[in-house]
């Protein structure tokens, strides 16, 4: 019952997921709402499927793969917004 | 039934970040839309394997997940070089 509830509540993360990278005017914004919201919607949906199987192999496999992206999601995000700000995009706009 | 409901919109998810991809101005709005591309894609992997239960399609995911991080990684330090004149 509970995977199913966070199954759900998982949808509403990705769909702000998705919004996010279209709204936003700024590019790292965009960035940091877009990889912030995809981690979470990842954990919620791991979550839920390791709720989901129980105790199995499927449930260590699931576990790793939960340890694995949430070291290594904001990390890639990192590396992105460093390389962005030293090609020498602006921090902030001088239109807004 | 739920979890196909959730492929589903996973695969609309996707799309949007594709059309991202596209549409993005700058070159990091590409990467990043690549980044996110292959965190969904290892979530829906494991989606399905746990939907199969076929424990095999996980070893995917992790081995999936490893590759898109290295991709990045890499990818952004090209950019960081100012690709190839070298």
């Amino acid at each position: 019952m509970i995977s199913n509830l966070l199954l759900v509540l998982s949808w509403i993360f990705i769909l702000f997921g998705v919004i996010g990278i279209f709204r936003f005017k700024n590019m790292y914004a965009r960035l940091l709402t877009s990889s912030k919201i995809d981690t979470v919607a990842f954990i919620t949906i791991i979550f839920a499927l390791i709720l989901r199987t129980g105790f199995s192999d499927l449930t260590i496999r699931l576990v790793l793969i939960l340890i694995f992206i949430l070291m290594t999601g904001p990390i890639s995000s990192h590396v992105i917004a460093r390389s962005a700000y030293l090609n020498g995009i602006p921090l902030k706009e001088d239109d807004k | 039934m739920l979890i196909r409901a959730t492929m589903g919109l996973l695969i609309l998810a996707m799309i949007a970040v594709l059309v991202k991809m596209l549409k993005g101005p700058t070159i990091w709005d590409r990467l990043m839309s690549l980044n996110l591309f292959s965190v969904k894609i290892t979530l829906l992997i494991s989606l399905y394997g746990v939907y199969t239960d076929n424990s095999m399609l996980l070893d995917v995911a992790i081995s999936y997940a490893v590759i898109g991080f290295l991709t990045i990684t890499l990818l952004s330090r090209f950019i960081l070089r100012g690709g190839r004149q070298k």
